[in-house]
């Protein structure tokens, strides 16, 4: 009777167009498996013995992707809470933590993990430094990952003001003053008041959408945090795995 | 079970030669697992669900203190329409509250003095001042939201989350409700009409 219904779902059209081959129990059937997922055709249809060893890459750069999915997963739990706006944002924040049910490990997960990606992209691209895979023909993925690099560090400032307390006012106010020492277009950089730059048409004011860090900073950094920065990382990620499997691992693999 | 035995039969030695105890074992660990993990997700989806109910609330009220009979006059009055979203309706033997949302889809009817009539202006239902539905696409009689008194200075309370909604009865005018049957407690307060006022001015208020 359960061999019959299985039978009836296993040779149903629906089943067949999702599972487009057999039971992964012999090779050709795992090949198919790997190769006829989106999720898993970045991986090898075979992998070598020797490429499972750990000690080789330490999985740092799988962990930072897992960090990102965790990131994206708790963010928009957060975000069903979150309003950008100066006089809600401090009060959604202070019901996440001690209002709505699991708001608190949410906003904890966010951070350890945006801590955590932090720290594993160093990790990363150390471990890929003292390994040499950053040589030719892996010098394109470098640069890729640099601007990976760079925008998880501007992921984590522009989340850093949406709080919107002091420690976030502060830090971005301190942030943005940087960008206005920039040279030629910023108000306080070299050439920038010889250019004509003034605290009203600067780069710091282009990032703010202000002079100082109010409603237009938090509207334009909530958008850069949750929409733009995010598809950015994801369409680099793309590229980076990509060139991973077309330039092969560098190790022992 | 498919998930037993596909585990099973994923396992590189297929449990072939093994010992009834070692594929008694395996088949508890394989059960053992899939519990872990079906209880981990359970409680994943328990915490997802929660999540989504907010346990504090940022709307308008719902409950309002809207002083003694003797402030409102015979018929309706909008007072409360813009902050509670009910109208308030005195009559000649008590008086009511209506929930000023149409039976339609949901629009805010308004009031016309002159004809004596609700109307909706999203798809033009019809109601009069008792709520019956006079014309349009409304399916109900209005709502008529709790009204009790304040036992402590004895002025109106009015709850319009909790609300009476009889069946109505198709007549030649429209959707109909008898009068007799909305004035119930606790969503009418008997009180006497204010003095010098008669069934002559309007009827539909007797």
């Amino acid at each position: 009777m359960l061999q019959k219904i299985k039978n009836e779902i296993v040779e149903s059209q629906i089943f067949k167009s999702v599972f487009r081959h057999g039971y992964p129990d012999n090779d050709l059937d795992r090949a198919y498996a790997i190769f006829s997922s989106v999720f898993l055709h970045v991986h090898p249809v075979k992998v070598r013995r020797s490429a499972l060893r750990m000690r080789y890459t330490f999985c740092l750069g799988g962990i930072t992707l897992f960090l990102f999915i965790v990131l994206s997963v708790t963010g928009i739990w957060l975000m069903f809470y979150y309003t950008p706006y100066t006089g809600l944002a401090y009060r959604n924040i202070k019901d996440l933590q001690f209002v709505i049910f699991g708001g608190n490990l949410m906003r904890d997960l966010h951070r350890f993990a945006a801590h955590g990606m932090v720290l594993f992209v160093w990790l990363h691209m150390t471990r890929v430094f003292l390994t040499g895979a950053y040589k030719a023909p892996r010098e394109f993925n470098w640069i890729v990952g640099v601007v990976l690099l760079v925008n998880t560090l501007v992921l984590s400032w522009t989340g850093y003001l949406l709080p919107w307390d002091q420690l976030a006012y502060w830090a971005v106010t301190v942030g943005a003053k940087m960008a206005s020492y920039t040279p030629l277009i910023g108000q306080n950089g070299p050439w920038g008041p010889q250019l004509g730059f003034l605290p009203t048409n600067d780069i710091m004011f282009m990032l703010l959408g202000g002079t100082v860090v109010g409603q237009n900073a938090l509207i334009r950094f909530y958008v850069l945090h949750c929409v733009v920065l995010p598809l950015v990382v994801t369409v680099f990620l793309a590229v980076h795995f990509w060139r991973i499997r077309k330039d092969g691992f560098s190790g022992p693999l | 079970m498919t998930n037993l035995s596909a585990q099973t039969h994923q396992s590189e030695d297929g449990g072939e030669g093994m010992s009834p105890a070692d594929k008694g074992r395996r088949k508890f660990l394989v059960a053992a697992g899939w519990s872990v993990m079906g209880a981990s997700m359970a409680g994943t989806a328990f915490a997802a669900y929660k999540y989504l109910f907010p346990p504090v609330l940022y709307e308008p009220p719902t409950v309002f203190k809207i002083g003694h009979v003797s402030v409102y006059g015979l018929g309706v009055d909008e007072r409360w329409k813009l902050k509670g979203r009910f109208w308030v309706v005195r009559n000649m033997r008590g008086i009511y509250n209506m929930i000023s949302i149409c039976r339609h889809l949901g629009c805010t009817p308004n009031w016309f003095p002159d004809q004596k009539r609700f109307r909706c202006p999203c798809h033009g239902s019809i109601y009069d001042a008792h709520g019956n539905v006079r014309g349009g696409p409304a399916p109900r009689t209005l709502w008529r939201g709790q009204i009790t008194r304040d036992p402590l200075d004895g002025e109106l309370i009015v709850n319009t989350v909790i609300r009476l909604d009889p069946d109505p009865v198709q007549t030649p005018q429209g959707l109909w409700v008898k009068e007799k049957v909305k004035e119930v407690d606790p969503f009418y307060i008997t009180h006497s009409a204010p003095g010098g006022a008669s069934c002559a001015s309007n009827r539909l208020l007797c």
